[in-house]
């Protein structure tokens, strides 16, 4: 018997149109932390699907504890003792805790579920996870962080002995992450063996036994950790990136957005900030501090309760998104695919949409004036697409970023608000993000990035604020500042 | 080259080959009614269609108005009430007026803007309920609004029926009657709606305001920070279907003899909806041709003169075959989808086992 716990050989994947997985490999050896990363687009969520059987593989051969298996469907893969827990838990929001724990394999009492068994289990599995709350709440009531305690509960209560997870840490701040990683390694020291998918390093440096490299469907290689941080990336990207943050010198000009004492009762209280032209500048803090609410506010998405937003010196409270946009102002919003593009539409209807009435002749829509619109920006932020008809639904993530900032500058904005650009964006696009930041700057444009990213915020900001329990609780200069000031500002002051 | 190719896929030229297929096996029971010695002369001829077309046309303007909201990806079904609604104050205006003693010209006009208001402020009350209240469903909006409307036409009337028999208000049946083409007679109604489905094509698929409708129909959100002002769009739309069900209103009192109740038009929503989703307009927004949605109210027209001229069946058991037409037709798309995923996934198998 070998000593892997489970081994995919050439695995091959076949979408009509696209060969998502290429005779790649994987191994896994019991009560290890094994992270698979790659670009998006490499293969890794179809790879994880094929391995729950989600999907069927087009060819190869999955063997686990020795032996050759077919995941046929999804609950031979819960039999074999495979679980998976995504970035977006997929429970039951409605049902308790303990139903959510125990859906599809409930204590009976006769024809009845034996609901005290079930909470008495739950929270006994609660309590190895480190769980403070109730098997009765309804899980829709938790965090997200605590959501996916649960499903890692649901996982244990299966004797999972192979857990995956997708992307864990996307949504949490980074004491819950921290607390992730604590549990990980507790189930990793009792035997479990962890798939661990992720775009952050920290939790690829922080947890990882070895790391296996994707890209483009295939299989690049597998490494002990740790390997140093530039040859992973060499080996995701299939390039060299010199310069990760390409931060140039820039001339700052005059103010251009101030907001004075902003409130809206329940998300946030007395915000104050500017940001010049030239500048960019970093606005963090933990998730939940109400950054991107007060963004909200300033771009006319809802209404503050008090306070004023001034745009070039001319008062702009409680404007709407198209007047603002007509001022001037471009919103990046968190969520590009539910907030900011039509995934079923083209590149060129996506960039076109915010400046129809640029795009007329007489009263009727010109093709090929957004096609004119829309060209000049793909070629310009380096969108990579077949051409301007191609859907933004099939494109990477990066690219669909960049297909956003596009969208912004179609409408020729003099500031844009960036909110958490680079979330779930690979390192070699995030590198080109940064660098078309940096080139907006240059020419005079006003930035203003939320970012949860400290690496980002610290490396791209002229100037940084920390919100915290929705009040700017700092404001430094970028030059010669540690993490360690900027996360103590952004700590909550209840809990130190 | 590729104009033609994209067109031969297209939605539309399913529909006309449907539309052709349907008249070719239409006119084969007609020669064979013929031959058999059942009929004395064909009956499913070109000027026999378009003239008998009258009835179904009706709620064509409905339509119209339909594609809108299904285009934003919302519902509303109380367009027949409002169809009801409207007329119903038109006549009891009509009759109110001309019993007071005022001219019945002025009477007649003020009543037909009356009945066309009517249209636009039911609508209105739709769009601003469905912007207002956004955690509810526009179908039980417009379900509630159904109800409302109904109840309000009783109140007006009650069971009685309506009827004037004076010229002014037998202009009305103007909107039924038919042009003498030489060969054939048309149904006056058939120009204008054709003139209306014009307008809509240019606003819906040739204009910002069309795009940005679709938007919204698409995805909501992001067109709100797109910088569209979706609330006030879909309450264009609303009023718009309002307003159209108010002119299917007026088509509907000068066909059936100037008479009214408060019981007509019950279910004209329903085939508003078939005609646009076989049209190729979907439920879930964002998607839809006005071209299509033109076509299929034909097919359905002819299906149901084919049906009940040839075979004898009564107009209501002919809905069975609307039915079935509009299921096979929308899941048509999805099958041969299926069938061409597999046969690409098959060909690259092939290619994969070949190197």
């Amino acid at each position: 018997m070998s000593e892997y716990i489970l081994e995919l050989n050439d695995i091959t994947k076949i979408f009509p149109g696209v060969k998502a997985l290429d005779k790649v490999r994987f191994n896994l050896k019991p009560g290890e932390i094994h992270a698979l990363v790659g670009e998006n687009g490499a293969g890794k969520s179809t790879f994880i699907k094929t391995l729950t059987g989600v999907h069927q593989p087009d060819g190869g051969e999955i063997i686990l504890e020795g032996k050759k298996v077919v995941m046929s469907d999804p609950i031979v893969a819960q039999k074999y003792g495979i679980a998976a827990i995504y970035q977006h838990a997929a429970s039951y929001p409605d049902l308790s805790v303990a139903e959510n724990i125990f859906i599809g394999h409930e204590f009976k009492r006769g024809p009845f579920i034996n609901w005290n068994k079930a909470n008495r289990e739950a929270k006994k599995l609660l309590d190895s996870v480190g769980a403070d709350f109730s098997p009765t709440v309804s899980v829709g009531s938790l965090s997200v962080a605590q959501q996916q305690l649960v499903e890692i509960a649901k996982a244990l209560s299966m004797n999972a002995k192979i857990l995956i997870m997708d992307e864990p840490t996307a949504a949490l701040s980074r004491r819950e992450s921290e607390d992730l990683y604590a549990i990980s390694r507790k189930l990793r020291d009792q035997g479990t063996a962890i798939i661990l998918i992720s775009h952050r390093f920290e939790d690829i440096y922080g947890l990882a036994d070895r790391v296996t490299v994707f890209r483009d469907a295939q299989y690049i290689g597998t490494w002990d950790m740790p390997v140093e941080e530039h040859i992973l990336v060499h080996h995701m990207v299939g390039r060299e990136i010199t310069q990760l943050f390409p931060k140039k010198k820039t001339e700052i000009g005059g103010e251009l957005l101030k907001i004075d004492k902003l409130s809206r009762t329940g998300y946030f209280r007395d915000v104050s900030l500017n940001v010049h032209a030239g500048e960019i500048v970093g606005l963090t803090g933990l998730v939940g501090a109400g950054r991107t609410e007060v963004m909200e506010a300033v771009f006319g998405i809802t209404k503050p309760d008090s306070g004023e937003v001034y745009f070039e010196g001319e008062k702009i409270t409680g404007i709407t998104p198209i007047e603002a946009m007509k001022k001037g102002i471009g919103l990046l919003p968190e969520d590009r695919q539910k907030q900011a593009l039509l995934l079923s539409w083209s590149i060129n209807y996506n960039i076109s949409l915010s400046v129809l009435e640029k795009c007329i002749y007489g009263i009727f829509l010109n093709r090929n004036k957004e096609y004119t619109f829309s060209d000049d920006l793909k070629k310009l932020l380096a969108v990579k697409a077949p051409d301007s008809n191609t859907h933004t639904g099939a494109l990477s993530g990066g690219n669909q970023q960049k297909v956003v900032v596009a969208k912004q500058l179609a409408a020729d904005p003099k500031l844009i608000i960036l909110d958490e650009p680079t979330k779930g964006v690979d390192v070699g696009s995030k590198a080109q993000i940064y660098e078309i930041m940096s080139d907006l700057a240059a020419q005079g444009m006003g930035i203003l990035m939320i970012s949860s990213e400290m690496p980002e915020v610290m490396n791209m900001s002229d100037r940084i604020y920390v919100m915290s329990e929705g009040k700017v609780s700092a404001e430094f200069q970028a030059e010669g500042l540690t993490q360690d000031t900027i996360l103590k500002a952004a700590m909550p002051k209840s809990k130190e | 080259m590729k104009k033609v190719k994209s067109f031969l896929k297209s939605w539309e030229f399913f529909l006309i080959c449907l539309m052709v297929l349907v008249c070719i096996a239409f006119n084969l029971k007609d020669s064979a009614n013929l031959a058999a010695g059942l009929a004395k002369k064909d009956v499913f001829n070109f000027a026999n269609i378009i003239k008998s077309l009258r009835p179904y046309m009706l709620y064509s303007f409905m339509t119209l108005g339909m594609m809108l909201i299904l285009a934003l990806g919302d519902m509303d079904i109380s367009v027949g009430a409002i169809a009801t609604l409207s007329v119903v104050v038109l006549a009891v205006l009509y009759r109110a007026l001309t019993v007071g003693g005022m001219i019945s010209g002025l009477a007649f006009a003020l009543s037909i803007a009356a009945c066309l208001l009517v249209g636009v402020l039911c609508g209105a009350i739709n769009g601003i309920l469905v912007t207002r209240f956004k955690e509810l469903f526009p179908m039980i909006i417009t379900l509630a609004t159904q109800l409302f409307f109904r109840g309000f036409s009783y109140l007006l009337i009650g069971g009685e029926t309506i009827t004037f028999k004076d010229d002014t208000f037998g202009l009305l049946k103007n909107l039924n009657s038919l042009i003498d083409c030489g060969s054939f007679k048309l149904p006056v109604m058939i120009p204008i709606f054709l003139i209306c489905a014009l307008v809509f094509f240019i606003v819906l698929h040739l204009m910002p305001t069309g795009r940005r409708i679709f938007a919204i129909g698409t995805n909501a959100t992001a067109a709100r920070f797109s910088g569209i002002r979706v609330d006030r769009i879909k309450v264009g739309c609303y009023i718009v279907a309002g307003l159209m069900s108010a002119v299917t209103g007026l088509f509907f009192v000068g066909a059936t003899s100037s008479s009214v109740k408060a019981d007509i038009m019950d279910g004209y929503h329903m085939y508003a909806i078939a005609a646009a989703v076989l049209g190729g307009f979907s439920t879930d927004g964002g998607k839809g041709s006005v071209i299509g949605a033109v076509i299929s109210l034909f097919i359905f027209g002819i299906v149901k003169i084919g049906l009940g001229t040839l075979f004898g069946f009564a107009d209501s058991s002919v809905n069975l075959s609307v039915g079935v037409i509009l299921i096979l037709s929308v899941l048509l798309p999805n099958i041969l989808e299926d069938v061409r995923n597999a046969q690409r996934v098959r060909r690259q198998r092939a290619e994969t086992a070949a190197h």
